[in-house]
């Protein structure tokens, strides 16, 4: 049972990543439009860097494969250069009257979102799978 | 005549018993692998409660993993709940041999 039960880890850490990817890609778009951030610099639009878990020394010494679902990410600043638009009667025009915008592209955005909502159900496809093969298995024999 | 009809009975019971002995290890591993299971079902039953509670006081934000505990207890208690039928169906079919 245990077996099907490191499934469910597996894929829950990768729906986690799928759920802060979507963050992410949902806060970059809610602050394409601003100007300045909380701490008066622009906002820099974000990405999720994921790596896959790495086993540890003891279990794969022990059970000889990984089977760990908790990949780390970082969410880091993407260094895309600001969107510069002109607009002179705007607070924050510099002195030829352009304003500094985030660089956050739609269609990149759209796109993680997309990826990030299938991933996610891929991933409890995965988990339904494993549910209903440890499901089939406790029903061998029953009348 | 009638005395030397029960010895052979008495001959058939001696080795059986002699051998439940020696087979006594047995059943209370098995009994122990039982109360380790239900142990188990509890625990991810209390889990499960816990991180239902949770997010009713707003607590968690990961729905899934609410989900996922959930999945998991039902499962660990699927499992006693078949081993007991498979048990249950066991005895009862041993009560209704024809003796």
């Amino acid at each position: 049972m245990s077996g099907y039960l490191d499934i469910f880890d597996v894929s829950g850490g990768g729906m986690r990543l799928e759920r802060v990817r979507l963050e992410t890609a949902a806060l970059n778009i809610a602050n394409a439009h601003t100007t300045r951030g909380p701490d008066g610099t622009l906002f820099q639009p974000l990405r999720v860097v994921a790596r896959a878990p790495a086993p540890s020394f003891e279990h794969a010494l022990l059970e000889g494969a990984s089977l760990s679902g908790a990949s780390s990410y970082q969410v880091e600043a993407s260094g895309v250069q600001p969107r510069l638009v002109y607009d002179p009667g705007h607070p924050h025009a510099d002195a030829q009257g352009y304003v500094a915008m985030p660089g956050v592209n739609p269609l990149v955005e759209m796109t993680q979102i997309m990826t990030a909502v299938r991933a996610y159900e891929a991933n409890v496809k995965a988990i339904e799978a494993a549910r209903a093969m440890a499901q089939r298995a406790l029903d061998i024999g029953s009348r | 005549m009638e005395l030397s009809a029960i010895q052979a009975v008495g001959a058939i019971g001696a080795p059986e018993r002699k051998a439940e002995t020696a087979a006594g290890a047995e059943p209370p591993d098995f009994a122990k692998w039982l109360e380790q299971q239900v142990q188990v079902a509890d625990r991810e039953i209390r889990t499960a409660d816990r991180e239902v509670q949770k997010l009713a006081v707003g607590e968690s934000d990961n729905l899934h993993q609410v989900m996922l505990s959930l999945e998991r207890a039902r499962l660990s208690l699927d499992l006693i709940v078949q081993v007991r039928n498979r048990l249950l169906e066991a005895y009862q079919d041993i009560q209704r041999m024809q003796v």
